[in-house]
């Protein structure tokens, strides 16, 4: 594991008060304390479309959610289409591209919005987006360690549908095995495999992986070689 | 032999423009930009890797999908020329990685590549202003440096890759280049997951559904990256095409590389089968 990866996931550990000790709540509260900005917040999405907030660290990021879910404005709902994070160091420069949403922001305490679309690939699954009361870009040191937020968050999302978060020997992403291309290669093969959308097809490759406390590359490497099919039903994996 | 290096350079230069200007998919660029590479170096194999904003390299694009090479160039995130490179800002060029001071300096990434049956390893820095944002990485089954002719032209095609990857009219800050990166990132990962579910609905290994993906995209002039999203959001309808992708997959399956033919792309040529 990397040492940035190692130090956010010891943030993330530290922030937990009376969260359990990897939560998407914790993560939010290390980020807003981390990264030089004021706040952060995280928003579930389904689609494109943004949908449900998950946490935010203090108000003003909620009122920032909320802004962009009724307006439909933001960089949240462009972060998708580009496929890449939009960090606007000063709002006043976008007021042209989004009008109602900046003047409500700045009206709020925002200056600055950094907002990261949690995705791999054609998997998108939410947005952390963080704010400044001053205006001014990330500092590149931050910007890194905001990228491993986003890896994290991105995992946390994923897991919490199967139950795994908080299971002794969960484990922070390295970095490493999840963007070899295997597993996105593994994850297209499953969801055809399995006739379900690649976010299940992820989800199940890192249960099974999880299950079976094998590193994620290599089950993906078994899928890949076509040595693990996953099929339908009780007994979700087979070994042919 | 240096002028029509030079007469070659030229003529991938424009249709690097043109894929610059009219319809531009990076994808596509980059992955002609390191198939052009092999061709106007004289290498084996090349490939594209990118900064990933959190201090590794990913390897974006290649001359070839075939994995254990793709795997090669992903090795070196650890160790080897081009985190060499990346760090230092400085090209690095090998002869020869089989010489016994390599296995020394690199001891996983050397034995590794001379095993694959590459003598000659050269990164070369993509850079923009002070920042070092990716490696050109090039293997050569040869065990000769670059000459000066390809050294030259190795940079010229590193500059044009990086105008291309940020658009360089349009980059003044910093965040700018950095969600530029984050979107090359995901278009390849996109690529990946397309790649899978080709290979599963089509019974052939990722290399070869790659192949098949590209060759679809030319002949029906799709961008490569808006093609990857169609077939995972199943609005693209691909039928496979056997002979092509087939014949190529002798070739991967290799373990020591013939001469010549490591890592050579299969480039769907028109005079050479019939059109899918």
């Amino acid at each position: 594991m990397s040492e940035r990866a190692a130090r956010v996931w010891a943030w993330i550990a530290a922030a937990h008060d009376d969260h359990t000790p990897v939560s998407v709540a914790a993560l939010c509260h290390a980020a807003a304390q981390r990264l030089g900005v004021d706040g952060a917040s995280v928003t579930a999405t389904g689609g494109a479309a943004l949908c449900e907030p998950v946490c935010a660290s203090d108000d003003v990021s909620a009122r920032l959610e909320e802004l962009q879910f009724t307006m439909g404005e933001g960089p949240g709902a462009d972060d998708f289409r580009a496929g890449s994070p939009m960090l606007i160091a000063e709002l006043d420069s976008v007021a042209a591209q989004w009008p109602g949403f900046v003047s409500a922001a700045v009206a709020a305490g925002a200056r600055a919005m950094f907002s990261f679309p949690l995705q791999a690939g054609a998997i998108q699954v939410g947005i952390l987006t963080l704010y400044r009361s001053r205006p001014g870009p990330m500092a590149a040191e931050e910007l890194a360690d905001a990228l491993v937020f986003t890896d994290i968050a991105l995992r946390l999302l994923l897991d919490a549908s199967y139950g795994v978060i908080g299971s002794p020997g969960y484990q922070p992403p390295d970095g490493k095995s999840e963007s070899r291309p295997e597993v996105h290669q593994a994850t297209g093969m499953i969801s055809v495999q399995l006739g379900v959308s690649l976010e299940e097809a992820y989800a199940r490759l890192r249960a099974r992986a999880f299950a079976s406390n094998a590193a994620l590359d290599d089950v993906a490497a078994e899928v890949v070689d076509g040595r693990l099919r996953f099929g339908p039903g009780p007994q979700p994996d087979q070994e042919p | 032999m240096a002028a029509s290096v030079d007469e070659r350079l030229a003529q991938a230069f424009v249709e690097l423009a043109d894929t610059l200007v009219v319809g531009f998919d990076l994808m596509d660029f980059l992955h002609t930009l390191a198939e052009r590479s092999v061709e106007l170096l004289d290498v084996d194999a090349a490939g594209l890797l990118l900064a990933d904003g959190r201090g590794a390299l990913r390897l974006v694009a290649a001359s070839t999908e075939q994995a254990r090479v793709a795997e090669l160039f992903q090795l070196q995130n650890d160790e080897g020329p081009c985190v060499d490179c990346f760090r230092s800002g400085q090209v690095v060029s090998i002869s020869n990685i089989g010489d016994s001071d390599m296995a020394k300096r690199w001891p996983r990434f050397a034995p590794a590549a001379y095993e694959m049956g590459f003598a000659g390893v050269h990164a070369i820095p993509m850079r923009l202003r002070d920042q070092v944002i990716g490696t050109l990485n090039l293997f050569r089954i040869a065990p000769d440096g670059l000459d000066q002719a390809a050294a030259r032209a190795a940079r010229a095609l590193v500059d044009v890759a990086t105008i291309g990857i940020l658009q360089e009219r349009a980059i003044r800050q910093q965040e700018l280049v950095a969600g530029q990166l984050q979107a090359a990132l995901h278009s390849r990962v996109m690529i990946e997951q397309a790649k899978g579910i080709l290979a599963e609905r089509h019974r052939v290994s990722p290399d070869q559904a790659f192949l098949i993906l590209r060759r679809y995209a030319r002949n029906n002039n799709h961008a490569l990256t808006t093609l990857a999203s169609d077939v995972i959001d199943g609005t693209a309808d691909i039928a496979r095409s056997s002979s092509q992708a087939r014949s190529s997959s002798s070739q991967a399956r290799t373990r020591r590389p013939p001469q010549g033919q490591a890592g050579r792309p299969a480039r769907p040529e028109p005079s050479s089968g019939p059109p899918s």
